[in-house]
């Protein structure tokens, strides 16, 4: 089987702190620790998909390496993948390079922006994708600090992706190591984030959002739930969302996790998630004397001011994606704010 | 299955990078030709206020020059707009005889900028792209990778923006003579 693989081999020690120092010394490396890519790891991650070795599942900007399916192997047996998790990983890097998710301008903008990537379906429970608490972090699932590492070492090394080079991002954020979580579909009295791109709840999907980072929102003073989504509504449209520097709005799109206690308390009002989302987008504008002058003429240039002096975050409700996640501890929601120019992709996890 | 070593103390690792490819690069064309009567596209975008101001004085004086200037402006990479921007960037190349694309002053609008004036270039029209001096090195990475490694760079002083009128003035006028040189115009 070794002779399938045709990628570059390299004799190098087996020791694992001198394979790190050597991914350091090579940047093929995130900075942290990683498994080596020995061919039986890589084949046994190959043998978890039917797209042969050398099929290439797309061309990564921005330095446009070909992604073949070998070499999106050898990464996510560095990030500690489990060979169970590599169709996901595919479908992620798949969904990346829709058009629409402008994998081009998210690869080197100024912006912290990078792929989130949120995973429906029984995959969730079979990768240890984490849904409840700390599922943005800290809950340490497998697949879910795995996965995500993978995407973004294919980022780095097949894309070549390197913050301050091919990439200007000025802050970066700490997901751009890779976040990866689940929705806790089984406590959301909505249909998930993947049926309502039309997919089975069976199917194991993952879909991509370009988000800026996660933006904390909590409350404990609201009994009514329509008065703390529209709390909700007006905590994401803050003045500097990049959301306010498109051109008419009609770009971007703002993820909101919404804790399973929350969910329920929203679902009384808003028993269908299309009402949910008209609600969002109602309530989520700011009056335009909120801006000083200048940002007031630019707007008003945008025509983003409506006849009323309110300038809405977005053009439609459905840029408005809620995910029910998070523990039951309540308290607490997260926006992963957009970068504006990129709309979220799903794809399905393809098994043998 | 065993991995094949010669040292028991080494392992056998399969590099995880990409090659870049070895691909021989798109020529870049010049207009080596009077201007008057000539029509020279200036790309513009919403974003960037320090360049639509700088493009509207070069656009007189290319006007005062003879020739025509055919001013477009873009506002999107995705989406409806962003869609619309690009069918608009191809036809406008097939109406003009060679274009100045503007401006790189962040990672994504540099890259769409290289992209649109690569989409002149491969309309085989004389064409160069406008960048604020930190993301130089960013554009010519782009063009590279975009296959257009002599794509023309024309190199503004950064930061443009919060600049005040009269500088972006100056900064006009200084840049526009690189600007023809650049882009084969004779006056």
């Amino acid at each position: 089987m070794t002779e399938t693989l045709t990628t570059e081999r390299r004799e190098v020690s087996a020791d694992t702190e001198a394979l790190y120092e050597l991914s350091l010394e090579g940047r093929w490396g995130d900075g942290v620790p990683l498994l080596a890519a020995t061919d039986d790891r890589v084949l046994a991650r190959l043998s978890a998909t039917e797209y042969p070795p050398d099929y290439v599942v797309g061309v990564r900007p921005p330095m446009h390496g070909g992604a073949t399916v070998e070499l999106v192997a050898s990464n996510a047996t560095m990030a500690g993948c489990e060979p169970k998790a590599f169709p996901l990983v595919l479908a992620a890097l798949e969904a990346i390079l829709a058009p629409e998710f402008n994998a081009f301008g998210l690869t080197t903008t100024t912006s912290s922006v990078f792929p989130m990537l949120i995973a429906n379906g029984p995959c969730r429970d079979e990768l240890q994708i984490d849904y409840r608490a700390g599922c943005m972090g800290g809950a340490a699932g497998r697949g879910s600090m795995t996965i995500g590492r993978a995407v973004s070492l294919c980022l780095r090394n097949i894309g070549g992706q390197r913050a301050g080079e091919t990439s200007r991002t000025v802050f970066g954020q700490p997901s751009r190591f890779g976040l990866c979580f689940g929705e806790w579909e089984e406590r959301s009295p909505w249909p998930s984030l993947a049926a309502r791109q039309g997919y089975r709840t069976d199917e194991n999907v993952v879909s991509v959002h370009g988000g800026k980072g996660t933006f904390p929102l909590a409350d404990i003073n609201n009994d009514d739930p329509r008065d703390l989504l529209y709390l909700i509504a007006k905590s994401l449209a803050f003045p500097l969302s990049n959301m306010f520097l498109g051109g008419t709005g009609e770009n971007g799109e703002v993820v909101i996790a919404i804790n399973p206690i929350w969910a329920d308390r929203f679902a009384v009002p808003f028993p269908g998630i299309e009402s949910l989302q008209q609600f969002l987008w109602e309530h989520a504008w700011q009056p335009i004397d909120l801006w000083p002058a200048a940002n007031q003429e630019i707007l008003r240039g945008k025509e983003r001011v409506d006849d009323q002096g309110r300038v809405h975050l977005g053009r439609r409700p459905d840029q408005f994606i809620p995910v029910v996640c998070g523990g039951l501890g309540s308290l607490h929601a997260v926006a992963l704010p957009s970068f504006g120019e990129s709309q979220l992709q799903s794809a399905r996890a393809v098994a043998p | 299955m065993s991995i094949a070593t010669t040292d028991p103390a080494t392992i056998t690792i399969r590099m995880p990078v990409a090659p870049v490819a070895d691909v021989a690069g798109a020529p870049a064309f010049v207009l080596d030709a009077p201007l008057p009567g000539r029509k020279i596209g200036l790309r513009t975008d919403l974003a960037w206020r320090s360049w639509q101001l700088i493009a509207g004085l070069w656009a007189e004086s290319l006007r005062g020059a003879g020739a025509e200037p055919v001013e477009i402006m873009t506002a999107a990479q995705v989406g409806k707009e962003g869609t619309h921007d690009r069918e608009n960037i191809d036809a406008w190349s097939d109406q003009i005889d060679a274009g100045i694309v503007g401006l790189g002053t962040c990672g994504s609008c540099t890259s769409f900028s290289v992209h649109d004036a690569v989409t002149l270039e491969s309309h085989r029209k004389p064409s160069i792209v406008v960048v604020a001096s930190e993301f130089e090195t960013h554009a010519r990475n782009m063009a590279r990778f975009l296959g257009h490694p002599d794509l023309k760079v024309l190199v503004l002083p950064y930061p443009l923006e919060a600049r005040p009128e009269d500088e972006l003035r100056t900064i006009a006028s200084d840049y526009y003579p690189q600007a023809l040189s650049l882009l084969g115009g004779h006056e």
